[in-house]
């Protein structure tokens, strides 16, 4: 059979009424011709030439503009599309900079290691090409320690991640001597990487990094590179904490693209199911690779990649017997070599298929593909639009197909195409002030530089912070300055990217004698996954958790072979403290401020496989976590509700389901996790609120206060939706200002939703927040507007 | 709301000590999570603290005066050891004629060679810890140097991180004065940390250029395969001969110094100038005792054979070979068969090298008929069968035996062995009985 290309394969689809039916939006984007600017006249001749030998002749309008301002010593931020070269916007001022002053050092920050790998390369051949003394390194924890010395000393250009900086480089500066004494240009690349608690600490790394050249007399240029978020520049400053120029109109030509949001069918009304993601994905990707048009699949999970990716070899073993790597997966876990040989399978067009975890999302070269599909939204629209940019990079017609799954957020965005394609409205947000983690890093720096009297270090007062230290015995003060006063290396006591680095590891406990480590679960995650008594599952294997032992982090767990799964029941109590704004907003007060949080798992329910009936209860009794942070809430009172004419538990439950959708709504908005945000309905003070109990939701005084399980009057609702890390991240604040848009969007969620009364897509199973949910939180949502 | 209170909120400090289950103490699990999180390592090793009575000033219990510099003031403490006295197996007027040629072969350089023993400069640092990087503070430096007969200790003491400036001004002018410098794992420690202090308080280092013996990597070489560990107090007690008494444990150094600059109780800090100072003169008697191996075909009275043989092979790495010969011969009649066997080994490979057949193939010989399944002496003999006398017959019977009989062979032998059998066969047959 003759294979079609892919425009014949788009129009047959577009012909078919099946495929049409689940196409929520088809965007064909036109091409553009590039604007371009001449190479600037200071750049060094051989550097033009290896250039031109390259087929560049001359510059994208957006790379003219941000070598001069870099060559100008201006910091810069510059955001725009996969290929649109960015790269060369930092390389050729650095290396031209090198070749003039040969002493010249650049540090070149990347968030992954297989990235900074990919970077490493690109920029090693440019300097083979140059036929310069020019020498680049990484150094990263896999950097043999023989060589290290070397990279210290000769490195002109040191490529690394955020983590190293922090832990193996800054506390260790002065073997850096060199580098710092000489550092001109820091190169921060996928800057939108950056938010939430990573960025907070990244700005403090940033703080140290520059207090540190500082002392040998530097004020290195920072160029930073983004995907399209809505507030590009005002994060760079967040994070630099100095003025950047935006560079956000690009240059580049764009070839033709095709953009489809696909919402597979529903297949149960009744409970709001619809096809999984991947079914659609497999076939879509089987008939594209089939027909030879190169295609990479994402998928949202390590254990999705490893199915779509056997089902799809499966497909091609019969056709294609002989060859078995037609078609691979990719993810992070796979050994070093076996990535490189499938990224050159790629480049090579050996390979025709991909099923990737956003492990290939960022810059890693593969080539140009045809076809991207993304099974599942990647939680933002930025990294939408960077796994969509891996097909078509600059030549030929691409399409991308974006298939959502069910839960609200993809729902959404597929529901909602002008939200996705008119305008980010995604921003990026930090903390670094957040007390716990400025803590950390003043430690840090301390420990890397005395502090002196007078300096600054964020945006608290340092001298407190500094007596405060003292206090606890790791500083110590002497002639007006804080020296570093302990034992221990504070670098290594935090982590830059997780909120606790602790974990619980779970303990196969099966055979008498010889325990086996068989998983590790975060700290937050063990209360409501290994509690005692739970079921635990690793690889469709079941296993009862006989002991947790929170104090030495362990769970004990054995083989079982039972019909049922069990469900954590939890509660979160949420208790104003402090609110530092507040504002009405049509017929609701809307406030945020600093909230006290206890969350505690009081049991759990027995779910029985495949009929999913509840087939009994456990105790659990593990300790309540109680953490201080930001929160947003909204309160309605009662006087308000009572008008909408709704039995009290049924306005409950509409509020249970109003906070399920803004949750994810609100995640979406501030690019968290969504465990990086949580939810509660309570009253202001703390002392009623609304917990799931056995079987149905019920209004509860707090644990130890008198008070018995009923619904009541005592409180008027509120909704919180809190940053879930001690001290906030700085989400709370940017959800008080966009709460129209989050009512608006979560009313647009929950009226287009075609489920009968509530789904996981728009305000949560309906076993878990009632029948009455759908219709109540729509009401609630027009109440609020006062209409 | 003031700074000081948000903390204690966050840590969940300040609240009194709870009634169990109730709100309060979940309160300071959290704080103590935060702590965990924030002071993971520190107060592990809280030692013993003497804390009775009023603190002693330091001048009463060590020996020593302020010394003034431009960059600020430090404690300075000197002793001399004369050289009648003892140290352990070793008299101290002796240890200063160490011979500079097995300094030299020791610390693997050429650069000392040219060097007289008084231009050494002993060096070895207490510090606020081990972990490394720019944070660790080495309060106290003692140096030590030959004069004359007498062996010289100078202690630098840093009161305060203040004092530290003015201390490493000291320590640099000292050893603009010495030509190497003999440390105890100074090359990756003591020496790397003060180069990191010198940055930081903007003085040239004069340390990193300076020819360096460190003599931790020798004395695993040469004495360390019989000992449990290669720390300097172990090697005192099993090669040095002496034993100390009332030694501080190391790990308990950076707290006391913490606590000294809360309470400036001196004896807080005595017992660490008597381990620094202790440490310094072992030094000196350690390269000594070291050197002493190498040097003297029977190295000191005390000397272990093991240890003597230890040394032989480092003469033959370092290209000592006649050296190494006229040792490992005098070695080969040990009383210790496993000394005498690992010498007639080295003898034999060094002979081999030399191209003298015969004197080799005479160790290999001697070895097989003393013990038929030797494995070493039956390949090499084997191998100079087949390549040299062309006796394949015999060389095959040889292998074939040690393959039939030797129960311990690593598979990998075994094949090697099988796969020599095989080509000796076949080159047999060829040429016939």
């Amino acid at each position: 059979m003759a294979h079609v290309s892919l425009e014949e394969w788009l129009a047959r689809a577009e012909g078919n009424r099946r495929f049409r039916e689940n196409v929520t939006a088809l965007k064909h984007i036109p091409a553009s011709p590039g604007s371009f600017a001449p190479f600037p006249g200071w750049v060094h001749p051989k550097l033009r030439a290896v250039m031109e030998k390259r087929g560049i002749s001359r510059l994208y309008s957006h790379q003219a503009r941000a070598v001069d301002l870099v060559r100008d010593g201006r910091d810069v931020v510059l955001v725009t599309p996969t290929a649109s070269g960015k790269t060369l916007c930092y390389n050729l001022p650095v290396l031209q900079k090198i070749l003039e002053e040969p002493e010249t050092r650049a540090l070149y920050l990347f968030p992954t290691k297989a990235l900074a790998q990919d970077q490493m390369h690109e920029i090693h051949s440019l300097i083979g090409e140059l036929k310069a003394d020019i020498k680049t390194f990484t150094y990263d924890g896999d950097t043999p320690d023989d060589a290290r010395q070397a990279i210290r000393k000769q490195g002109h250009v040191v490529v690394t991640n955020p983590d190293m900086l922090h832990a193996g480089i800054l506390p260790h500066h002065t073997k850096w001597q060199k580098l710092f004494s000489n550092l001109r240009y820091v190169v921060v690349d996928e800057l939108h990487v950056y938010r939430g608690v990573f960025g907070s600490h990244l700005t403090n790394v940033f703080r140290r990094l520059r207090r540190i050249c500082r002392f040998y007399g530097q004020d290195p240029v920072f160029i930073c590179c983004s995907a399209t978020v809505a507030n590009p520049k005002e994060h760079a400053e967040n994070l630099l904490e100095k003025e950047v120029a935006l560079i956000d109109e690009s240059g580049a030509p764009r070839a033709e693209k095709t953009f489809i949001l696909y919402n597979p069918p529903i297949v149960n009304r009744e409970l709001g199911i619809r096809q999984s993601a991947l079914t659609p994905a497999r076939n879509i990707a089987s008939e594209l690779i089939g027909n030879r048009i190169q295609t990479i699949v994402f998928a949202t999970s390590r254990l999705n990649v490893e199915v779509l990716t056997k089902y799809l070899k499966d497909t091609f073993r019969e056709k294609i017997p002989s060859d078995d790597h037609f078609v691979s997966g990719y993810r992070g876990g796979y050994l070093p070599h076996l990535r490189r040989a499938i990224e050159k399978g790629l480049r090579e067009r050996s390979i025709m298929g991909v099923v990737s975890t956003n492990a290939l999302e960022l810059g890693i070269d593969i080539g140009d593909l045809q076809a991207c599909l993304i099974a599942g939204y990647p939680g933002s629209i930025a990294s939408t639009w960077q796994q969509a940019g891996r097909a078509g990079r600059r030549a030929g017609h691409s399409l991308a197909i974006l298939i959502a799954r069910s839960n609200p957020m993809d729902q959404f965005i597929v529901e909602n195409p002008d939200y996705f394609f008119t305008r980010s409205p995604e921003h990026c947000r930090v903390n670094p002030d957040n007390l716990l983690i400025l803590l950390h890093h003043i430690k840090s720096a301390a420990f890397e530089l005395p502090f002196e009297e007078g300096e600054r270090f964020g945006r608290e007062d340092l001298l407190e912070l500094l007596a405060y230290l003292e206090e606890k015995g790791v500083l110590h003060r002497v002639d007006q300055r804080w020296h570093w006063a302990a034992e221990s290396y504070p670098a290594d006591e935090v982590s830059l990217r997780t909120v606790n680095p602790e974990n619980v590891v779970v303990i196969d406990d099966t055979v008498a004698g010889s325990p086996k480590v068989i998983a590790e679960v975060d700290w937050d995650g063990a209360f409501t996954t290994v509690h005692e008594g739970a079921i635990y599952m690793v690889e469709s294997q079941q296993y009862h958790v006989d002991r947790l032992d929170l104090e030495r982090k362990k769970a004990y767990v054995k083989k079982v072979d039972v019909d049922y799964y069990t469900d954590a029941m939890t509660y979160t109590n949420v208790k104003v403290i402090d609110d530092f704004d507040k504002k009405m907003q049509g017929r609701t007060i809307v406030e945020h401020g600093e909230v006290q949080v206890a969350r505690k798992v009081v049991g759990y329910k027995k779910i029985k496989f495949y009929t999913s009936e509840n087939v009994g209860f456990g105790d659990v009794n593990l300790p309540e976590k109680d953490m201080h942070t930001t929160s947003y809430w909204f309160t309605l009172p009662w006087d308000l509700l009572d008008t909408l004419a709704l039995r009290r538990e049924e306005v409950i439950d509409g509020l249970l389901g109003l906070a399920y959708c803004i949750h994810h709504i609100a995640a979406m908005l501030v690019m968290a996790d969504i465990r990086d945000i949580d939810r509660c309905i309570g009253d202001k003070s703390g002392e009623w609120f609304v917990r799931h109990g056995k079987g149905k939701r019920i209004i509860t005084s707090q644990p130890g206060a008198p008070g018995p399980e009923v619904m009541t009057d005592a409180f008027d609702p509120t909704l919180f939706i809190f940053d879930a890390y001690p001290g906030g991240i700085g989400f709370s604040e940017l959800l008080f200002e966009r709460h129209d848009e989050l009512m608006s969007a979560a009313r647009r969620l929950i009226g287009a939703c075609a489920c009968d009364h509530g789904c996981p897509m728009c305000v949560g199973p309906v076993l878990e927040v009632g029948p009455a949910a759908k219709e109540a939180s729509l009401r609630i949502l027009d109440l609020m507007e006062g209409s | 709301m003031s700074l000081r209170d948000r903390l204690s909120r966050l840590t969940g400090e300040g609240t009194k000590t709870p009634a169990p289950g109730s709100r309060q103490e979940t309160i300071s699990e959290l704080r103590q999570r935060v702590d965990a999180l924030m002071t993971r390592r520190e107060g592990i090793s809280r030692g013993p603290v003497r804390s009775f009575g009023p603190a002693v000033p330091l001048e009463h219990l060590v020996t020593g005066e302020e010394v003034e510099m431009p960059q600020g003031r430090f404690f300075f403490s000197r002793s001399r050891l004369e050289g009648s006295h003892v140290h352990g197996l070793h008299r101290v007027c002796d240890l200063a004629s160490l011979s500079m040629e097995a300094a030299g072969i020791l610390a693997g350089s050429s650069e000392l060679g040219g060097s007289n023993p008084t231009d050494a400069l002993f060096l070895d640092t207490e510090t606020t810890g081990l972990a490394g990087g720019t944070g660790t503070f080495p309060f106290l430096i003692g140096i030590g140097w030959f004069e004359h007969r007498d062996f010289i200790t100078c202690q630098l003491f840093a009161r305060d991180y203040s004092e530290e400036k003015a201390m490493l001004a000291f320590l640099g002018e000292t050893a603009a004065e010495k030509r190497f410098l003999v440390t105890f794992n100074g090359r990756s420690f003591d020496v790397g940390l003060l180069a990191a202090r010198f940055i930081l308080n903007r003085i040239p280092d004069p340390l990193a250029a300076m020819p360096h013996l460190d003599l931790l990597h020798p004395s695993r070489r040469l004495v360390g395969h019989r000992l449990e560990n290669s720390r300097l107090v172990t090697l005192e007690e099993f090669v040095l001969g002496l034993k100390r008494e009332d030694d501080i444990p190391g790990q308990e150094i950076p707290q006391r110094y913490f606590d000294w600059l809360k309470r400036r109780d001196g004896r807080l800090l005595e017992g660490v100038f008597r381990h620094n100072r202790l440490d310094i003169v072992s030094m000196a008697s350690l390269a000594r005792h070291l050197a002493d191996l190498l040097e003297s075909p029977h190295g000191h009275p005390h000397a272990h054979e093991s240890d003597l043989l230890s040394a032989a092979r480092l003469l033959l790495d370092r290209g000592r070979t006649d050296q190494a010969r006229l040792r490992l011969e005098a070695l080969a009649d040990s009383g210790d068969p496993d000394v005498a066997l690992s010498a007639l080994k080295s003898l034999s490979l060094i002979h081999k090298k030399a191209g003298q057949w015969d004197r080799a193939a005479g160790i290999w010989e001697a070895m097989v008929s003393r013990d038929p399944l030797d494995v070493f002496a039956v390949e090499e003999l084997a191998k100079w069968c087949e390549h040299r006398s062309h006796a394949f017959g015999r060389a095959a019977l040889l292998v074939e035996r040690v393959l039939g009989e030797c129960g311990t062979l690593a598979s990998a032998e075994q094949q090697a062995l099988a796969h020599r059998l095989e080509r000796l066969l076949r080159k047999a047959s060829l040429t016939g009985p």
